[in-house]
């Protein structure tokens, strides 16, 4: 049993979990209950879990959350508390960027992190590597390129 | 599917309706039928829930996973219902065939592109009737006949003298108007055919849409499993404890872990492997992709190979036949949903007794889940009361979630712990433990001359699912995309021979046509070259018995779309498939070295009446994609039934770097004469000849065996 401090969401948390080597992405959902983030692959490469650590963005799954102590964590369930991050989604919607969605909040949680540290939206659009089985990589595109006030 | 069960549930639903709260009603509806199933046994019925807030919900059987069905048919109701768009919502409905099944199959099931063709009309019907009882129930309320009453936009009636009363407040009088066989339908086209925002997207954006994998029940446990290396083994002895684990369950086909968390679970199963003693399957050979291969090679050399089935035949195209002789190849397989097969599963015990199984599933098949769960031992008895699925949204199906391997796993797990579980696979698991996509060989010998084809030979020989499966030995699924060409071939012959395997094989997006139209799409374009045709000029002049398949390809060629990419680059391929009519073209370039990228795609689409034209876009960028990596990218092969994937490390599939443009014509059906005809699964079968045609453009070779580039990896470039 370890207890881990972080900040989720700007909100101070302690976690009691069997092991800090526990991925962060299972923390978030079968203990928090935030299941926004989702798993994919477990091995960094689908996109599914991207949170943000400390502003980057990082693939949850391969995150321990030992290694979370002490940083701040932002989950799909703040996104919208940001006001980036809340013309993100409108454009999303805008754009009827998402099919089945389950990819969805990795893919904003990428494009935010990269636009919030002031990548350009071009750059943002054709880079993301995360995967959609569903193929909205057009949509999402067309959603980061039309976006207002933005590089 | 009995008269005496549909009329419970009528009578079931009116007592709900007597003592529920008055402000929610559940207002039944019966859905009218093609002449000649008038039939009251046949009968099914939608479900339209009008609430105290003027909140009108469809309850629907079709399950949504990306396609957009949820929204589609909603448009269809609130059409008739003349409602606002912001005041309509779905819902999937309970595990109920009668009810909720498809009209014309009877099964409660999403696939095969069938759900806005079969329910467009029996739901506008349904809703043009509920519209008739809400003006009944109006005047039973307020005064007046039911003529005087009019709809009003936005979930109103309206009558001269008594004014606009919202839906809401005419609910306490609806039982009690009567249903009749028809009613007058609004027809203002107000929502159906406009690009209304789906309902769903709003929570696919913030975190708050619910995928199966996202259940959380008080006091759940987490659990995974592990399967035999080789498929179909099955577990000879396992431990039956771990460390760290609340629970090692013996499954038959898999081990079970329970744990406090999902991780945990994983990563236990993953370390029991070398703890576990498999029984092997018997025979190899038929789980091995190098013997099913040759096995399918000796199929195509013998004049008469076992259980051959003549499909189609008309003239006599042998000697006929002399210019194209081409065998093409489609591998296994997998059908990688982002989501991965889980289930969450309740089971509640009354003195020892089990009552409720309660079920949250992603899935495709809820007809196959009370089956499911009474195959269980101890569990044959459940009533289907005692069975109760919420089907969630899925993460991605594409036929995968029609299965129930996974549903029958999290029944036994729950059953034997006690506590509520829920099972997550393992990406690994998700790959190795697949139904496959048949592998398929395809040769075609092809003659003619510049009128058209003078003869064709077909012949299948896949791995047939239903073969397998034994339920249809036949298999027309095996030739979909082969026979019922929309070309006019007076001479020809369409064979399938089975190809045995023992390896599971299921439904993937676009089933038969998803590899006999690689192959008679390719075959075609090579004729039309040898012949010094242009290939969509020698389509048209087969297709002038089929009007609407020549507008679409006539549309393809005048699209500047079509003109503007480079003849040298470019390829095109036609499908009529799934009620609808599409062609595709694209151009490709050189990337990476050796390989290619696809520039520019152009869809034209027929896909009749239209519901919702950006959703028909939707799917043309996603079939495009989901094309476009399997041809490029993917096979799934066997070694003695040891599935050679992992992951999508070395499962590549799209990422935005590499996903064209795509735009799309839609030709809209005339809305008098043309019913919806299918989408989701049409944008698929056109990508992989369309891909082989302007490769050989490009490069003068001919790929005739998919994928492209086998072996690619997501971290080449």
């Amino acid at each position: 049993m370890a207890q881990i401090s972080f900040k989720l969401n700007g909100v101070a948390k302690t976690v009691t979990v069997d092991s800090p080597e526990t991925p962060l992405l299972w923390v978030l959902r079968d203990q928090l209950g935030l299941t926004g983030t989702k798993y994919g692959c477990g091995i960094e490469v689908c996109g599914a879990c991207t949170v943000l650590i400390n502003g980057e963005p990082e693939k949850s799954c391969d995150a321990s959350i030992g290694e979370v102590a002490g940083k701040s964590v932002m989950t799909i369930e703040a996104l919208k508390t940001d006001p980036l991050g809340a013309r993100l989604q409108a454009a999303w919607l805008e754009h009827q960027v998402p099919q089945c969605g389950f990819c969805q909040s990795g893919m904003l949680m990428a494009a935010f992190g990269r636009l919030k540290a002031g990548e350009s939206r071009a750059s943002t659009a054709s880079s993301l590597s995360n995967i959609c089985q569903c193929g909205t990589f057009q949509r999402m595109k067309e959603a980061i390129l039309g976006l207002p006030g933005v590089a | 599917m009995s008269a005496k069960r549909t009329t419970d549930t009528m009578v079931l639903d009116r007592r709900s309706f007597l003592g529920g709260a008055a402000a929610a009603v559940l207002m039944p509806v019966t859905l009218g039928f093609a002449a000649g199933r008038a039939d009251a046994a046949a009968a099914v019925g939608a479900y339209i829930r009008i609430d105290a807030s003027n909140t009108v919900t469809l309850i629907t059987g079709q399950t949504e996973m990306g396609q957009g069905i949820g929204s589609g048919l909603a448009q269809i109701m609130a059409e008739e219902l003349m409602l606002d768009w912001a005041q309509v919502r779905f819902e999937h409905a309970p595990v109920n065939p009668a009810l909720y099944g498809l009209p014309g199959w009877g099964l409660q099931l999403t696939g095969g592109s069938t759900s806005t063709m079969m329910w467009y009309a029996p739901l506008r019907s349904a809703s043009a009737i509920a519209a008739w009882r809400l003006r009944a129930a109006a005047a039973l309320t307020f005064g007046g006949l039911v003529e005087q009453w009019t709809l009003v936009a936005g979930g109103n009636v309206k009558h001269a003298s008594y004014g606009v009363k919202t839906f809401a407040s005419v609910l306490g009088k609806v039982a009690s108007t009567p249903v009749p066989g028809s009613a007058p339908f609004a027809g203002t086209k107000r929502i159906v055919g406009q690009r209304v925002r789906r309902i769903d997207l709003a929570a696919k954006v913030d975190g708050s849409a619910k995928f199966g994998m996202d259940v959380m029940l008080p006091g759940m446990v987490f659990a995974s499993v592990v399967h035999c290396p080789a498929l179909t083994g099955t577990v000879k002895s396992c431990p039956t404890r771990a460390s760290g684990a609340l629970a090692v369950v013996n499954l038959g086909n898999a081990v079970g872990v329970v744990a406090s968390n999902t991780w945990n679970a994983m990563r236990i199963a993953s370390t029991l492997q070398s703890k576990i003693t498999w029984t092997l399957p018997a025979n190899p050979a038929l789980l091995d992709s190098g013997s099913l291969a040759s096995a399918a090679q000796a199929l195509q050399a013998a004049a008469t190979p076992a259980n051959l089935k003549v499909f189609e035949t008309a003239g006599s195209p042998d000697g006929k036949t002399g210019t194209i002789d081409a065998t093409y190849i489609a591998p296994f397989l997998a059908h990688a949903c982002m989501e991965v097969m889980n289930a969450t599963v309740s089971v509640t015990k009354t003195n020892g007794a089990v009552t409720l199984v309660e079920l949250w599933l992603p899935t495709q098949g809820q007809s196959f889940v009370p089956g499911t769960v009474r195959s269980v031992p101890g569990l044959a008895n459940l009533a289907d009361a005692q069975i109760k699925v919420n089907s969630m949204l899925c993460g991605g199906g594409f036929g995968r979630k029609i299965e129930q391997d996974y549903v029958l796993q999290a029944v036994k797990l729950a059953l034997t712990v006690g506590k509520p579980v829920k099972l997550t696979w393992s990406r690994p698991q998700d790959f190795k433990n697949d139904k496959y996509r048949p592998y398929a060989s395809m040769r075609v010998r092809l003659g003619g001359d510049a009128n058209g084809i003078g003869g064709l030979v077909y012949r299948n020989v896949s791995a047939s699912i239903s073969f397998q499966q034994g339920a249809n030995p036949e298999d027309t699924g095996a030739v979909a995309g082969a026979v019922k060409l929309p070309y006019a071939i007076a001479n020809r012959r369409i064979e399938f021979a089975p190809l045995p395997t023992a390896i599971p094989l299921g439904y993937w997006r676009s089933v038969g046509e998803s590899y006999n139209t690689f192959a008679i799409e390719s075959a075609i374009d090579e004729l039309a070259l040898a012949l010094n045709q242009d290939p969509i000029d020698y389509r048209l002049r087969m297709l002038g018995a089929d009007p609407r398949a020549s507008r679409v390809l006539q549309t393809l060629k005048a699209s500047p779309r079509y003109t503007g990419m480079a003849a040298a680059k470019r390829g095109a391929a036609f499908l009529k498939g799934f009620n609808s009519y599409v062609a595709l073209a694209l151009e490709i370039a050189p990337d990476n070295g050796s390989r290619i990228r696809v520039t520019k795609a152009h869809y034209v689409i027929d896909c009749g009446l239209v519901i919702n034209p950006d959703a028909v876009e939707a799917q043309m960028q996603g079939g495009l994609a989901h094309g476009l990596y399997s041809a490029l990218y993917n096979r799934v092969t066997f070694a003695n039934g040891v599935p050679q994937v992992q992951n999508f490390s070395n499962y590549r599939v799209l990422t935005a770097r590499d996903m064209p443009q795509v735009t799309v014509d839609i030709i809209e059906g005339d809305p008098t004469t043309t019913m919806p005809g299918g989408v989701g699964e049409t944008g698929v079968p056109c990508v992989a000849p369309a891909l082989a045609n302007a490769y050989h453009r490009l490069s003068g070779t001919r790929v005739r065996e998919l994928p492209f580039y086998p072996g690619a990896t997501m971290s080449e470039d």
